[in-house]
């Protein structure tokens, strides 16, 4: 082994050291995120995940009245996304990953397309 | 003739460093002793040998219940990646209701329905945590609103001030809201 390459293995190794130290603390938090966006007028499309980056398939979404009534009970497709018509009561997005692992989105926080 | 390459002389620093390596590499030795004073206030807060967090609310009823509830560290939400904002906060739960209450959240703004209640407490009751998402768009009157589930399906709730359970947070929104 050169003296050139002993010295870049050793480089990388730090580097490595470094980013391995900076990546532990994110992948301690895993927080629930989601994400609604109105494509259409009429279509909400939803996209949940966590926040180290892994997706939710499978997860409840639910569309939820201000009265408490489920008005789309859903779940997040494989690609972690929900289409669903946007209902015409007031409402909002409650992304339900379980107890304590809930995401709110209220109407007025959904973008316009 | 014989030719003999005479070997570059060592530059002051390089031999400065020669004579020296090891003792400058014991030198290394004392960087740890830096960090140890907010090693060892770390360790403290995290065993609760200093309480139940930096800076102690006090106690909350909770209607037939109560908790002491105390932010795990006197400051502004830290952020935590695209989550956004969390603030820490520490509870303990009274002694006669350890066994009486099956679950406990906290929330910023009164919960919809005991679904969205917010965080959930984990850990044991003597001294739970969660991390609790601000909103950047918090109002400086915000309440923070505590959900007591009970086993027998009772619900309680109360709440209190934001500025009281945590200045520093409120000292974050009023400068968040000052920005442009």
């Amino acid at each position: 082994m050169t003296r050139f390459q002993r010295a870049s293995r050793l480089r990388f190794s730090a580097v490595l050291l470094v980013m391995s130290a900076g990546f532990s603390a994110s992948a301690l938090a895993h927080n629930p995120m989601c994400e609604c966006k109105a494509i259409d007028a009429e279509q909400i499309k939803c996209t949940g995940g966590f926040s180290d980056g892994s997706g939710a398939p499978g997860v409840t979404l639910d569309v939820v009245g201000y009265d408490e009534t489920i008005l789309v009970p859903g779940k997040l497709g494989a690609d972690s996304t929900i289409t669903f018509k946007k209902p015409g009561a007031e409402f909002y997005v409650l992304f339900d990953a379980g107890p304590g692992h809930v995401v709110e989105i209220d109407q007025a926080d959904i973008e316009a397309p | 003739m014989s030719k003999s390459t005479v070997a570059p002389q060592p530059s002051r620093l390089g031999r400065f460093w020669h004579k020296w390596r090891f003792h400058i590499n014991v030198l290394l030795l004392l960087i740890p002793l830096g960090f140890m004073p907010k090693y060892f206030a770390d360790a403290a807060l995290f065993r609760g040998d200093i309480g139940l967090g930096e800076r102690e609310v006090g106690e909350i009823t909770v209607g037939p219940w109560s908790l002491r509830l105390a932010e795990l560290r006197n400051e502004a939400p830290r952020p935590q990646g695209p989550a956004g904002y969390m603030k820490g906060f520490n509870a303990a739960l009274c002694d006669a209701c350890i066994d009486q209450v099956k679950a406990t959240y906290l929330r910023i703004g009164k919960p919809r329905s005991l679904r969205a209640a917010g965080a959930l407490f984990f850990g044991t009751p003597y001294r739970m945590g969660t991390q609790l998402p601000v909103p950047e768009k918090t109002k400086a009157d915000a309440e923070l609103w505590i959900t007591m589930e009970g086993w027998d399906g009772s619900m309680h709730q109360a709440s209190i001030p934001l500025s009281q359970a945590s200045p520093a947070t409120l000292a974050w929104l009023t400068q968040q809201g000052a920005q442009p």
